[in-house]
């Protein structure tokens, strides 16, 4: 590297693409790379320019998230020619018998072959065969750091992200609390708090609910409605403890996805005890998504079985905002309605109620 | 109790050898049919890949035949295959068939021995005197699938000669029944030398030059043919020879860690994918090199709509392989939607591709045309199919 005048070392410039594992590892990227002396470009939100070149170099099939993921690559690389990195991890399992989908696990594979992309930082997360301060201690012989500094850069980072999890856990938003984590500000909760005399559950993967631009602002469009909106990160740590049997009477399977894992606990908890919490569940899934094609069915079923509202939204890059709209108020509306029937108290007269120890 | 599995092309031979050798009852279910299709897709989640489906109706109509339980592997990740069996369970009970048993098979690793548990749930006995039965049972499996396997080497090779259409498609069959029916140690030692002596009385015209095609892709897709659109019997029929590696063997005995064709294919695709990330496409990259180091004329890849893995296959060969190696590929992607006529469209102009790429090839090549304008094919595959090649060159 090119030393500058004070003798130091150049900061090394690390892109990170807006997308897919941002929504959910931001705050731990950060603090890790900030750590180990980084200077971290982020590409900007998505906008229509960014979907239509990702749909131009990923092909039809693909899931939409991935497409973005792609234009986001290349967005970042057309604005900054002077990254010395691209920050692309490789999440194959976060808990042990767990993994990803197995786009993710093959990420950095399918980015690197992009033309003009810059050499790709590799962070592969694999508990199943290494703990995760291994990779980080690989991920700082990247950065020509040692290993005590790369072990001490990731205590802190998780010292932070749990912060992070906890603040999300007072019922932080994950937009709100990903602004401040980029301006570095201190985690505080917003004064002004939406409320609404429906609560809904909103299921999915963190990249295709937080996106604001390929679900079409959703939890705004929600807030319009007077809904308030739960989402998986709101909920506290417990619920995610025991694992899920997908088929108790039969040949017993846990699911092996770590996010659809985190969607089944989740729905566990409303199915069961907090039946009475929630007054639907709406389900966000991008087209083409595998995992979720069989997840979204078995939440389905069970529904069924418990007599609770859910509404599944399939969207892709042709989502439009008329029928999005349409679905959305049909949906709020009728589970308006039934809430009138049967006599019942509009939803902020009760906080929800979690009960310890299950 | 009536045995039942799903279809996967000629395998359902193997497959039930495999209860067969357990004194069970089996029932097979029909070929995969339109009907199934119909049922499968009736019933299964909307955007699941096309193998729920396809299985799904052969369960409905296995179980309509008389069949109260249901085998079905297992695996466990990260593609959706390991989800197959638990929610075809739950859905076969919210249809209503409430005493059906789904029994999986694990098949993740088979050195760890889950598909004992398999046998002895399937069985229902434990005691020791079952064991021999067991070992019994998972030999003339094995020696089957590799008779199988064997018999569509040889069906791929001998279809691109054949003179009368079809005669090698009724040899196929024909030699489906005689080893469904061989249920001895000698019968099935001696069946290699059955397989040859069918296929050599087939009328065949020595002097054609066929073209060579790989085939991989998907398992289920690759093998089943009414899902594939018989894909196998169009390419041989247009005069193509078809190397397909993939077969029930290649994967049980891959799964048993002693595939080193694999494991070869692995290697050579570690710089672009370095881990198995399900289905098939670390083997799918591994077969596009090798196949385009042996000097093919083509390739074929196949795979259920949207199923994850393949896809990224099909974005790295896009990306990046096609343009180092030079290959022609084609991707099928399969669902319920297929149309025969478009099907064949794409297969034809491919066909022509890959003709005119030859005739180029040669013309440039001093070697071949030496060899009186054919292209020279360097050494490739197994034992068995060496074998089979020195049939068809035989004077």
């Amino acid at each position: 590297m090119e030393l500058s005048t004070t003798g130091d070392k150049k900061r090394y410039k690390v892109g990170i693409p807006r997308a897919l594992h941002y929504y959910r590892y931001y705050p731990f990227w950060k603090k890790l790379l900030e750590e180990l002396d980084v200077e971290i470009v982020l590409s900007p939100p998505t906008n229509k320019k960014i979907v239509e070149e990702g749909v131009t170099h990923g092909f039809g099939e693909l899931c939409i998230p991935v497409k973005i993921y792609y234009g986001q690559v290349l967005k970042l690389v057309e604005n900054n020619p002077d990254l010395d990195f691209l920050f692309v991890p490789r999440y194959v399992s976060e808990v042990p018998e767990s993994y990803f989908c197995p786009k993710f696990l093959s990420l950095p594979d399918v980015i690197k072959i992009l033309p003009e992309v810059p050499k790709i930082l590799n962070f592969e997360v694999n508990v199943k065969e290494f703990p995760i301060s291994t990779s980080a201690i690989e991920l700082g012989k990247q950065l020509g750091k040692g290993q005590t500094a790369s072990v001490d850069a990731y205590k802190k980072a998780q010292k932070y992200f749990d912060e992070y999890h906890n603040f999300l856990r007072d019922g932080g938003s994950v937009n709100h609390a990903l602004r401040l984590v980029h301006r570095n500000l201190p985690f505080k909760l917003p004064k002004k708090q939406t409320k609404g005399d429906l609560r809904f559950l909103l299921l999915g993967h963190a990249y295709n609910i937080f996106d604001s631009f390929i679900n079409l602002d959703f939890i705004k469009k929600l807030h319009e409605q007077g809904v308030e909106v739960l989402t998986i990160e709101n909920l506290p740590e417990y619920l995610f403890k025991k694992p899920v049997i997908v088929n108790p009477r039969g040949g017993i399977l846990r699911n092996y996805w770590r996010h659809e894992e985190e969607i089944m606990q989740a729905i566990r908890f409303f199915l069961t005890k907090g039946k009475n919490e929630i007054d639907g569940v709406i389900f966000l899934i991008s087209f083409a998504c595998g995992p979720d094609s069989l997840i979204s069915e078995l939440i389905m079923r069970d529904m069924k079985v418990v007599g609770l509202p859910f509404l599944e939204i399939t969207m892709d890059e042709h989502s439009g905002e008329a029928g999005m709209m349409t679905r959305i108020e049909s949906f709020v509306e009728m589970v308006r309605r039934k809430r009138k029937k049967l006599g019942l108290e509009p939803r902020w007269k009760s906080k929800i109620k979690f009960y310890e120890g299950t | 109790m009536l045995i039942s599995f799903p279809n996967m092309g000629p395998n359902w031979v193997a497959f039930k050898t495999l209860f067969t050798a357990l004194d069970l009852d089996v029932v097979v279910p029909d070929p995969t049919n339109r009907e199934a299709i119909k049922i499968g897709v009736k019933y299964s989640p909307e955007f699941v890949c096309f193998p729920f489906k396809a299985t799904l109706g052969d369960f409905v109509n296995a179980i309509e035949k008389g069949a109260d339980t249901l085998v079905m592997a297992i695996d466990c990740g990260p593609c959706r295959f390991g989800f197959y069996a638990s929610v075809q369970e739950r859905i076969l009970r919210d249809m209503g068939y409430k005493n059906i048993r789904i029994i999986p098979l694990d098949q993740a690793d088979l050195l760890e021995f889950h598909w004992v548990k398999t046998l002895q749930e399937v069985s229902g006995r434990k005691d020791l005197f079952i064991y021999s039965k067991y070992i019994k049972a998972v030999i003339y499996f094995l020696k089957k699938a590799k008779l199988l396997n064997d018999i569509q080497t040889a069906e791929g090779l001998f279809r691109a000669y054949e003179r009368n259409l079809g005669d090698t498609t009724r040899v196929v069959n024909e030699l489906l029944e005689k080893l469904d029916k061989a249920n001895t140690l000698v019968e099935l030692r001696n069946f290699k030398k059955v397989i040859k002596n069918d296929f050599n009385s087939i009328d065949i015209e020595k002097s054609r030059t066929p073209l060579r095609v790989g085939l991989s892709g998907e398992i289920h897709i690759s093998l089943e043919p009414y899902v594939n659109l018989d894909l196998r019997r169009k390419l041989g029929e247009m005069g193509v020879e078809v190397h397909q590696s993939l077969s029930l063997y290649d994967w049980v005995v891959h799964k048993f860690h002693l595939n080193y064709h694999r494991k070869w294919l692995e290697h050579l695709a570690k710089p672009y994918v370095p881990m198995d990330i399900g289905g098939e496409c670390v083997w799918v990259l591994g077969e596009y090199i090798d196949k385009a180091k042996a000097g093919f004329d083509g390739f074929i890849h196949s795979y259920p709509f949207t199923c994850m893995p393949e896809v990224t296959a099909r974005t790295i060969i896009t990306n990046k392989l096609k343009k180092m190696y030079d290959l022609p590929i084609i991707y099928f992607s399969f669902d319920e939607q297929s149309g025969q006529e478009g099907f064949r469209t794409r297969l034809e102009a491919f066909y022509d591709l890959m003709e005119a790429r030859r005739e180029r090839e040669i013309k440039s090549t001093p070697e071949f045309m030496a060899n009186g304008q054919k292209k020279i094919y360097p050494q490739y595959g197994g034992e068995f199919y060496n074998e089979i090649a020195q049939l068809i060159q035989a004077e």
